[in-house]
């Protein structure tokens, strides 16, 4: 399984990864440099009004949308010039070529979420922000965006293993993700919506009366839940793929 | 020459799932408004913009955005047709010269999203007529809306597509869209001379037509920079 994982590494370190991970914080950047953010009231703390305005797009669109392209690019190796035979002739189970696979892109998700975290400080030393910062940001928004995530990436990954364009596996990804525009604005449908569910979680402030606010054993249920459906659907779809 | 290599280029999309694309595109936004107007169609009535002047600006909102992630999906798909299986070199060992190819490439691409473009006008006048919106159907300012917001889009078709066909790996074109997709939701933010804003419609003299101009004179600028490059260029 270790080894699994150290070959998708060294096959990732010869791709151009870097720059797809590099757009998570320029997306930042520009949403916060740009941005308006004196639409809060002045007793919200300056990070957290930056954090909640940067979210908006950041959470609603970005992150959905760059699972797809990361889960492409981790396949893009097999599916050029018959990689899937290379591969699976190893002695390896296919289960743990999926789950290595899977690992890898949740920390390339991790990394992406730490580098938005950065953005988040530079838009703040650049704007000059007083207030201190609320290390709640931490906890609450990177994390759970990243577990937010867990659901939309197997089914990306299961995307990816079925399409060999990466523009198949990306109009997929946008078909779903569009409808979060109006998902959350629903208080009866959002809270269902698997890729509303970074939205949610990147939200902080913990004010119950807001519309944002939705319970946590709600969230995990929904993104535990349809996490198990892809998860497992891409797994038996990868154990009869024919490659 | 040219007729033929869009022909096969109209061939080699077949059965793949991009016309059904087309179709979803516009469906989407005007199902977007369904779900709008079937929600808050009460609120519209009582604000009084219940009539085809706002709902049109309300169909607007999201065409822009869904036309760019199209353009991204679109000449992706196009150029990894050749990509995947590395033919590039097959096409270009034809005797048809390079700019065609490209040009070929271009126009297919065009045709798919006027196609869209139609269809979405359709789409919106059928939804409309449905609605049973307030005064007289404004077919002018539906066409505008629809066509002028294509052609406002032209240049980030261009750019999408050159670096499309440059890149072998497809993961750039499409992180490079999903920025331009960002740029484009943030369009109120962005200033008039970025391409993202165009497809708003939206600039300081409050006149679209002025949008539809540049993007169609910077979009073929683009297009015909894109096309020389990829002439000089050595395939793989």
């Amino acid at each position: 399984m270790f080894s699994l994982l150290q070959s998708e590494w060294f096959k990732l370190s010869k791709s151009n990864i870097i720059y797809i991970l590099l757009a998570g914080p320029l997306v930042g950047l520009l949403i916060g440099l740009t941005g308006n953010e004196s639409i809060f009231p002045d007793e919200v703390n300056q990070w957290t009004g930056a954090l909640l305005m940067m979210n908006l797009t950041y959470a609603l669109l970005f992150l959905p949308l760059i699972t797809g392209v990361l889960a492409a690019t981790i396949c893009r190796y097999e599916h050029q010039a018959g990689g899937w035979k290379q591969l699976l002739s190893l002695p390896v189970t296919r289960g743990k070529v999926f789950v290595s696979k899977y690992m890898l892109l949740m920390l390339l998700i991790l990394a992406i979420q730490v580098l938005y975290l950065g953005s988040l400080l530079v838009v703040g030393l650049i704007h000059g922000y007083t207030d201190a910062f609320p290390m709640e940001i931490v906890w609450k928004s990177i994390i759970g965006g990243w577990v937010a995530t867990l659901p939309l990436v197997a089914l990306q990954l299961w995307m990816s293993l079925l399409f060999k364009s990466f523009a198949g596996s990306f109009a997929v990804n946008v078909i779903f993700t569009l409808p979060t525009i109006l998902a959350i604005n629903s208080e009866r449908f959002g809270p269902y919506y698997p890729w509303a569910q970074p939205v949610f979680m990147m939200n902080v402030g913990g004010d119950t009366s807001s519309t944002f606010f939705i319970p946590w054993e709600q969230l995990l249920m929904v993104v535990g839940g349809s996490f198990l459906l892809f998860f497992i659907g891409g797994f038996i779809y990868f154990q009869r793929k024919a490659v | 020459m040219i007729g033929k290599l869009i022909l096969t280029d109209l061939m080699k999309i077949r059965r793949k799932g991009i016309w059904f694309l087309a179709v979803l595109g516009p469906f989407g936004v005007v199902a977007l408004q369904m779900v709008n107007y079937g929600l808050r169609k009460d609120w519209f009535i009582q604000q009084d913009t219940y009539s085809w002047f706002y709902y049109i600006r309300n169909v607007n909102a999201f065409t822009p955005f869904a036309l760019v992630l199209g353009i991204v999906i679109l000449t992706s798909f196009m150029a990894s047709i050749e990509n995947e299986t590395n033919s590039w070199k097959q096409i270009i060992a034809l005797p048809v010269s390079k700019w065609s190819v490209y040009l070929s490439k271009y126009t297919t691409l065009t045709i798919l999203l006027v196609f869209a473009t139609c269809l979405l006008t359709l789409f919106s006048v059928c939804f409309g007529i449905f609605l049973g919106l307030e005064g007289e159907v404004l077919f002018l300012d539906l066409i505008k809306y629809s066509f002028y917001t294509f052609l406002a889009s032209m240049p980030i078709l261009g750019l999408q597509l050159w670096i499309s066909i440059i890149s072998q790996n497809q993961g750039i074109p499409i992180t490079f869209g999903v920025i331009g997709v960002i740029l484009t939701y943030m369009a109120y933010f962005l200033p008039d001379w970025m391409i993202w804003k165009w497809p708003s419609l939206e600039n300081q003299w409050d006149e679209p037509l002025i949008n539809a101009c540049f993007g169609l004179a910077v979009g073929l600028a683009i297009y015909v920079f894109g096309m020389l490059d990829f002439i000089r260029r050595d395939v793989k």
